[in-house]
């Protein structure tokens, strides 16, 4: 089984700081996979386990996604492709997805995994974009993964419940938490990551004009003013709480 | 395609009716349609779907489409990107809004690479500016906002979180129901649904719920989210739980709010022994009312809370149910 994986490598968000002068976060503190891929790195290493091939990431970014590259190998993936771009969120979805496309195709996958979203952008646009260029079907919110050598059944999570279905390969799988627990990299496979195969790769930017552009981020205003009761007995605050429900008529 | 006036919406149907978020999307796509200067049009996919179109109908479209197919009876990718595609053929809007759903955000962005068009996703707000739409959406979970502008000629896509808007009243007019039939060919029907689970949920969800008690790490044990749950009975609300408590095993995955969970927009959201990390704040910032009891005075649920007790929950609460129970005798 030929197994892709797309990974994006992000600030860590427990150090992402925003500075409240300028509203403007902090962007070059420590760089992880986003925690989503991170469950797509492991459910494309256990469906090697399961059905043997062989588990290719791809990455885009500047030169500081070796990292993220180096950990997916380290958790135990086989070779990658790295592909150079300046900063992958200055371009929308739909063209990075034209990029990634290509060097996807020259592996013909029978299964791509992406994660839900990305931990900085968070528009999980780039797992469908993909399977429809690919012209392959696509899954979001996957929380499991069972099944044959060509045709999966599938959980996704959705507002009415766990949705079964059947699917054959090739197909492209985004994958959500619940899903599994990724596994640390062993030493072994950190010592394993520096003799594994990366290709280095260029990316072709197409030249038609962007369909859309994105302001700076800014901090929103907030505009809350609420009541907060401290240093009360539980049942002096449990009153003013059931007056205050009242008052509201939300009792 | 040319450059349209009118606004397409998306209705979404779920196992027990329309979502509310399509009436939240009919309230704003009632605002754009009219900066625009073009008609609102609401098309409605699914399977036994009348009630729903009638719904719509009512609550301030110039026009609904009713794709009533019983190969739509369960969301699949193919099947509604096919279904929208048609729709955007037959109207040409200006913008398309679709429900920020799980089903919203998995489609949109398979039919913008079909129609290569831009998308933004997610967004909070909507506007039209010098006659393009500017859409705002949050990034680096919920801390900050971004600004999408839209360029080109469109139709300009977005998915709408659901909780950003007002939810559609009805009108006291009725739009003309069309019904649409759409080609469904084997590409688009990859994906069989075998079945819908449904974990026990007591009989209550909280994507469409009024009133939710959510309780978080503060529990310290499991056992202890018998206190969530009986303030949920007393306050006749549904239970909700932060991703802690549900990573933890606590809880089940269908009743975590937040990033990685459900977004809620209910009336009353009570949050019980959770201090409120950013992914779990975009959840639920949506709701017009929040309480929240924490020991923590400095936790970050405080500063979006309208009502909030400092103070220790297993006091609190039992305290608080029998102030409700003593307030309804």
């Amino acid at each position: 089984m030929r197994i892709v994986v797309l990974i994006k490598q992000v600030p860590d968000m427990n150090t992402v700081k925003i500075d409240r002068a300028t509203g403007k976060p902090t962007l070059d503190g420590q760089r992880v996979v986003s925690s989503f891929d991170e469950y797509a790195i492991e459910a494309g290493l256990r469906l090697k386990e399961q059905h043997e091939g062989e588990v290719t990431v791809i990455c885009a970014g500047p030169p500081s996604v070796k990292d993220a590259i180096t950990r997916a190998l380290a958790m135990g993936v086989d070779n990658a492709v790295q592909i150079a771009l300046p900063n992958a969120n200055d371009i929308d979805t739909l063209t990075l997805a034209t990029v990634l496309v290509v060097e996807i195709g020259k592996l013909e996958p029978d299964v791509v995994l992406t994660g839900q979203n990305s931990d900085d952008y968070q528009t999980g646009h780039l797992g469908p974009q993909l399977a429809e260029l690919l012209g392959i079907p696509h899954l979001s919110s996957v929380t499991r993964i069972d099944g044959g050598d060509s045709e999966f059944s599938v959980q996704r999570d959705t507002e009415d419940g766990k949705q079964v279905v059947t699917v054959s390969t090739p197909l492209l799988l985004m994958a959500m938490t619940g899903l599994n627990e990724p596994r640390l990299p062993s030493i072994k496979g950190m010592m394993a990551a520096k003799r594994k195969p990366v290709e280095q790769v260029t990316a072709d930017l197409p030249s038609a004009a962007p369909s859309l552009s994105w302001s700076e981020p800014f901090v929103p205003e907030r505009t809350v003013t609420g009541t907060v009761v401290q240093g009360v007995a539980a049942s002096e605050a449990a009153t003013q709480l059931v007056t205050w429900l009242k008052e509201q008529k939300l009792l | 395609m040319g450059k349209g006036t009118g606004i397409l919406v998306v209705a979404e149907v779920g196992e027990d009716g329309l979502r509310t978020g399509s009436l939240e999307l009919l309230t704003v796509g009632r605002s754009l349609a009219e900066a625009m200067g073009g008609e609102l049009t609401v098309v409605v996919p699914g399977a036994e779907v009348v009630e729903a179109a009638r719904t719509v109908a009512a609550s301030g479209a110039d026009r609904v489409l009713v794709v009533d197919d019983e190969r739509l009876a369960s969301f699949t990718s193919g099947a509604w990107t096919a279904v929208v595609v048609h729709a955007v053929a037959e109207t040409n809007p200006a913008a398309l809004l679709i429900p920020g759903t799980t089903s919203g955000r998995d489609y949109a962005p398979r039919l913008a690479a079909r129609l290569r068009l831009g998308l933004a996703a997610d967004c909070v707000d909507l506007a039209v500016e010098d006659g393009a739409l500017v859409a705002t959406r949050p990034i680096l979970g919920g801390r900050v906002q971004t600004v999408v502008r839209f360029e080109g000629d469109g139709p300009w896509i977005a998915t709408v979180r659901p909780g950003s808007f007002e939810r559609a009243k009805p009108t006291g007019e009725e739009a003309e129901i069309v019904s649409l039939t759409v080609e469904l060919g084997d590409d688009d029907l990859k994906v069989r649904v075998v079945e819908t689970l449904h974990e026990d949920t007591g009989g209550k969800r909280l994507d469409n719920a009024e009133r939710i008690v959510a309780g978080g790490r503060g529990l310290k044990e499991p056992d202890r989210f018998n206190l969530v749950e009986d303030l949920a009975r007393a306050l006749n609300a549904s239970v909700g739980a932060s991703r802690a408590v549900v990573d933890a095993g606590w809880r089940p995955h269908h009743e975590q709010v937040g990033q990685t969970g459900q977004t809620v927009a209910p009336r009353l959201y009570v949050a019980v022994g959770i201090s409120g990390a950013v992914q779990h704040l975009v959840g639920m910032q949506g709701a017009d009312y929040i309480v929240a009891i924490n020991r923590d005075p400095d936790a970050p649920i405080f500063k979006i809370a309208s009502f909030g007790i400092v103070g220790d929950l297993f006091e609190v609460v039992p305290a608080v149910i029998e102030e409700i129970n003593a307030a309804r005798a």
